[in-house]
């Protein structure tokens, strides 16, 4: 076809889209997933693209244990998923594993990493532990917390409520440093990065202005750390005067600013009788309250609908979260000049968690219900690899890189202790409730929970998720040095995958792998198999990339077992095969 | 010229490293230096201009804020004057402070800044202001930006590496590369030690390590077809380079360096970590910072300064003459600066504290006019008078000093990004 009539075609295609299809994938009773994938269909089939077939099982399980669980599946949980010959086998897992205590932890995980971007606060002990803010993350999630409040109670918190105290960590972790809080509420909730437009109207993009960037920043400028020495505790205060002038860098035009949302109008401070601006006068060692707070006034107004952009941040964010790009990309880079490759789907994203009351579980599972992440990592066939399709086409699933989570956590998976550790917090919470019968559920369940069936229920969940945030507490010490090595840098976004020289050096040469892979219950297990080595096979490549091996695989190790008679000897021979597999691409990365 | 205009312009620190930003005069140089050139301007639009000749930066980093009343910029006439005397140097009519003896002699080899004026008085503030140019957060320090801009296919050693003493605190050299990414952080060698992991363990025998990379290779095969190789790719090519630096880590062995070398450039971390710094510089790595520490003399101004400028001195005068007799010099820009000045006024307890106004840093090797002393404070050295420069336009002049465009940009996770503050500008006086 020539150039001209290509772009015929694909005029036609569109105009075609815009007034046949389109209307009706949004049309009523059509469930949400499919809406979502309609969009899609319409969009391959304008441009002409074949998109990848669906994942088969092997892929699906591996990818979506990785996602809404954190982990890879462990053999077990792949083989129940594999040998389910019932109809919505994936549907019915996807249920599973949002409602388990590994998906709370994962989701504290991916909003840690989000929200805080892997910062360091100046001076450490200033900042909250990020354990106690890990912890009201996961409790939140694990109450299903949406977004609006969440971020509320983010913006909101000054870190003395008793609830949710750990929530200050957004501004501690940020030394409370106003210009560096204001760009981040940007880019991190309204999907702006206005940071250019500190110093001037941003050069690049017409729509950012520095008075956008300077109204967002008069919610703030008054935020000041305080530390009470006494009881060795941090806190954001907030004094009750301070004005916002900003001066362009370029022309020197001047401008005065009150709190102002993008797109808002500006919040005019209350007038206030002199001498009465303060709740509790800030004295020394005493920490100030003003009576009027910017601060409040910013977590009510802009975790709102009402916000521009409020909605489409988060609603691409969590699409880039489970299909490994944005439809805006990058995620904070919201303007004219950068529209979402498919508009249509961020708005139906978007509207769909303003109508859920920002459901973020709901929204994850249907988003995982769709055709879209369930397609295979693997090509068409027939497609040439070496001209592969645009990530922002969303024609087949991307290769994303383990987090350092995902990728630490996984290595204890495989190697059985996470769970060994699991089952055996499990057993000593069940011996400690045997013991005790009327206090087995705990003391808050009791409260909130009708007596009978969900009762015991409800303690036996109870226990679950205590034994898993037990276990994952604990064993998290062993990866500090894993996280570390391949963490993204402080501040920034996690920008594609980076693989690094001495990431590769850790998991070859290092006392932890050595650890990692040495006296674990996976040897034992796969070294009572040894005779048979078809089955051993099986067993390790289950283990370790939740599929099955491919004949050629079964040969190599068979091959490597061949001549060796001890115990011993295959033990070394499947722990080199096991490291082999941990150091694989295809472990390395979610496909 | 047209092709040439545009293979010059932009991939280069797009899509393909390869490929560098090159300043005009830099490409001149390396298309019209031979019959290599020569051929090329024939060529065809698809051509790529050949590499230029590899430029590497030696940051020697005052850690702390040095005192410029105690170096570069001495006031004998001040009552902040301190008790040093300034003596004559290599340049007629320049003097500066009496604790670089040897400095002095080299001076017109130099291009001294005295006027430098970034207001910046916190430590964590300051490193990352002198060295990335910037105010605002996030930007990739100078180390970081050399590693990328310099980088090219086939290079096995990292291209940035930091000598420290001891491990960083909180605000210097951690998160570096900023939005460039990990790949770019600097190579931390703390107190000379060689990286994190280069050498296999004894617990792994080589038939081990045989066994598991022939897995790793097996499943990488499997995993690539009707797959995008790219990741894929990115990843098997860490564990060659990870392979290759193993080899080669006798690179970070300063044993193997004369025990006649080691007397001569000193046997303090300053002397060690320069020595380690001329022979990476020499292995291929296209950027090191060494840090010399304890700058940062609140208390007894004098004496640290003392000390300071006696490990520094010597060091500096012998990595210079050094550099200058291998040829290094030649195609090293060598750039020695801290996070800040020291105040004019003395304190109670005979220190001088953090300053930001008015203060030196010196420049040499490639790209450098030499014998230049730029700028000036007043009699008390309170503040510039004549030819205030920012941090940003020391970035802009380091740049162009290694013959890259200041006026380039990163292009990062679908963004453009300025490689320098396009509010700021090089420094004319002190390029060559």
């Amino acid at each position: 076809m020539s150039p001209l009539a290509t772009h015929l075609f694909r005029l036609l295609a569109w105009s075609l889209l815009l007034v046949g299809v389109v209307p009706h994938a949004g049309a009523a009773g059509t469930p949400f997933p499919d809406q979502i994938d309609r969009i899609l269909d319409a969009a391959h089939q304008a441009k002409g693209l074949q998109p990848a077939e669906e994942a088969d099982d092997e892929e699906f399980v591996r990818r979506v244990y990785l996602d809404l669980a954190g982990v890879v599946p462990t053999p077990g949980q792949a083989r129940e998923f594999f040998e389910d010959a019932a109809e919505g086998k994936r549907e019915r897992l996807i249920d599973r594993l949002l409602a388990a205590p590994t998906f709370s932890l994962q989701m504290a995980r991916v909003f840690d990493a989000m929200l805080v971007e892997r910062r360091v606060a100046t001076i450490p002990s200033y900042d909250f532990k990020p354990a106690q803010w890990q912890d009201w993350l996961a409790t939140a999630f694990r109450k299903n917390m949406s977004w609006d409040r969440l971020a509320a109670a983010m913006l909101q918190s000054d870190g003395t409520s008793d609830m949710g105290a750990a929530a200050a960590r957004f501004y501690l972790v940020r030394d409370v440093e106003p210009h560096l809080v204001a760009r981040d509420i940007g880019r991190l909730f309204l999907g702006k990065d206005l940071q250019c437009a500190q110093c001037h109207d941003d050069p690049r993009i017409k729509t950012y202005l520095q008075a956008d960037y300077y109204g967002l920043y008069a919610f703030v400028s008054r935020l000041k750390h305080f530390r009470d020495d006494k009881q060795k505790l941090n806190f954001v205060t907030e004094t009750a005067a301070g004005d916002v002038s900003f001066t362009s860098a370029f022309s020197g035009e001047m401008g005065k600013t009150n709190p102002l949302l993008p797109g808002g109008e500006m919040i005019a401070d209350p007038t206030l009788v002199k001498g009465q601006e303060y709740r509790v006068k800030p004295e020394k060692g005493r920490m100030g309250v003003p009576t009027y707070s910017r601060r409040l006034q910013l977590a009510r107004q802009l975790p709102r609908k009402q916000t521009s952009g409020f909605s489409r941040n988060i609603a691409n964010r969590l699409w880039a979260q489970m299909l490994g790009r944005g439809l805006v990309h990058p995620l904070d880079m919201h303007h004219p000049d950068n529209p979402p490759s498919h508009p249509e789907l961020l708005e139906g994203l978007s509207a769909r968690f303003e109508a859920t009351g920002y459901d973020i579980r709901g929204l994850l599972r249907e988003i995982a219900l769709t055709r879209a992440y369930q397609r295979s990592s693997r090509l068409p066939e027939g497609a040439d690899p070496k001209r592969p399709p645009a990530a922002s086409d969303f024609v087949v699933a991307a290769l994303r890189p383990l987090t350092p989570e995902q990728l630490g956590w996984s290595v204890l998976q495989v190697t059985g202790r996470l769970s060994s550790r699991i089952q055996r917090y499990d057993r000593k919470l069940k011996e400690a409730a045997d013991k005790k019968p009327d206090t087995a559920s705990g003391k808050t369940s009791e409260q909130a929970q009708p007596a009978g069936d969900s009762r015991a229920t409800s303690g036996l969940d109870e226990r679950n998720w205590q034994a898993h945030r037990q276990a994952y507490g604990e064993l998290a010490g062993e990866l500090t040095g894993l996280f570390t090595v391949f963490s993204p840098l402080p501040g920034q976004p996690d920008n594609g995958f980076q693989p690094s020289v001495d990431q590769a050096l850790f998991l070859l040469n290092s006392e932890q792998m050595v650890k990692f892979t040495r006296d674990v219950p996976l040897l034992d297990r796969l070294t009572r198999l040894a005779d048979k080595p078809d089955d051993l096979a099986t067993e390790l490549y289950l283990s370790i990339l939740a599929r099955r091996p491919a004949d050629e695989e079964r040969q190599q190790v068979a091959g490597l077992l061949e001549g060796r008679q001890t115990a011993e000897e295959r033990r070394k021979v499947i722990r080199r095969i096991t490291w082999g597999l941990l150091v694989s691409a295809e472990f390395r990365l979610n496909h | 010229m047209r092709g040439l205009g545009q293979s010059q312009r932009h991939e280069g620190v797009g899509t393909s490293p390869g490929v560098q930003l090159v300043s005009r005069r830099g490409l001149l140089r390396t298309t019209l230096g031979g019959a290599a050139g020569a051929t090329l301007l024939g060529q065809s639009v698809q051509a790529a201009p050949p590499l230029p000749a590899p430029r590497k930066l030696l940051l020697l980093f005052l850690s702390g804020g040095a005192s410029q009343l105690e170096t570069f910029d001495p006031k004998p006439e001040s009552r902040y004057g301190g008790p040093f005397r300034p003596i004559a140097t290599s340049i007629p009519g320049t003097q500066i402070g009496e604790l670089l003896p040897h400095t002095a002699t080299i001076l017109d080899r130099l291009a001294v800044i005295r006027s430098v004026n970034t207001g910046e008085t916190s430590h964590f503030r300051g490193h990352y202001l002198l060295q990335s140019g910037r105010k605002v957060p996030g930007y990739p320090v100078l180390g970081s930006a050399m590693a990328r801009l310099l980088e090219r296919p086939g290079d096995e050693l990292p291209g940035y590496v930091t000598l420290r003493r001891h491990n960083p605190q909180a605000y210097t050299d951690v998160g570096d590369a900023g939005f460039l990414g990990p790949r770019y952080e600097g190579v931390m060698l703390i107190d000379g030690k060689p990286p994190a992991n280069i050498t296999r363990p004894d617990t792994i025998d080589p038939a081990a390590a045989k066994t598991r990379d022939q897995i790793r290779q097996l499943t990488n095969r499997r995993f690539l077809e009707r797959r995008v190789p790219r990741s894929i790719q990115s990843y098997a090519d860490s564990y060659r380079k990870a392979d290759a630096l193993m080899r080669r880590r006798e690179v970070f062995d300063l044993q193997r360096e004369s025990a006649a070398d080691r007397e001569r450039y000193g046997d303090h971390h300053f002397g060690r970590n320069c020595l380690l710094a001329r022979r990476l510089l020499e292995a291929g790595v296209h950027c090191v910072k060494v840090a010399h520490h304890d700058w940062d003399a609140h208390f007894e101004n004098f004496h640290w300064q003392r000390q300071r400028c006696l490990e520094f001195d010597r060091t500096f005068v012998t990595l210079l003459n050094d550099f200058r007799d291998r040829g290094l010099l030649d195609e090293t820009l060598v750039v020695i600066m801290g996070e800040m000045g020291r105040t004019p006024r003395i304190n109670y307890y005979g220190g001088r504290d953090h300053w930001g106004d008015a203060w030196s840093m010196a420049l040499a090797g490639c790209g450098i006019k030499p014998g230049v002393v730029l700028g000036k404070t007043n009699a008390l050295g309170t503040e510039v008078v004549d030819g205030a420069v920012d941090a940003g336009d020391l970035f802009h002049t380091f740049l162009a000093a290694m013959g890259l465009d200041p006026k380039g940009n990163y292009q990062v996770g679908g963004r453009d990004n300025p490689i320098a503050d396009p509010a700021m500008s090089a420094i004319r006086e002190v390029l060559a």
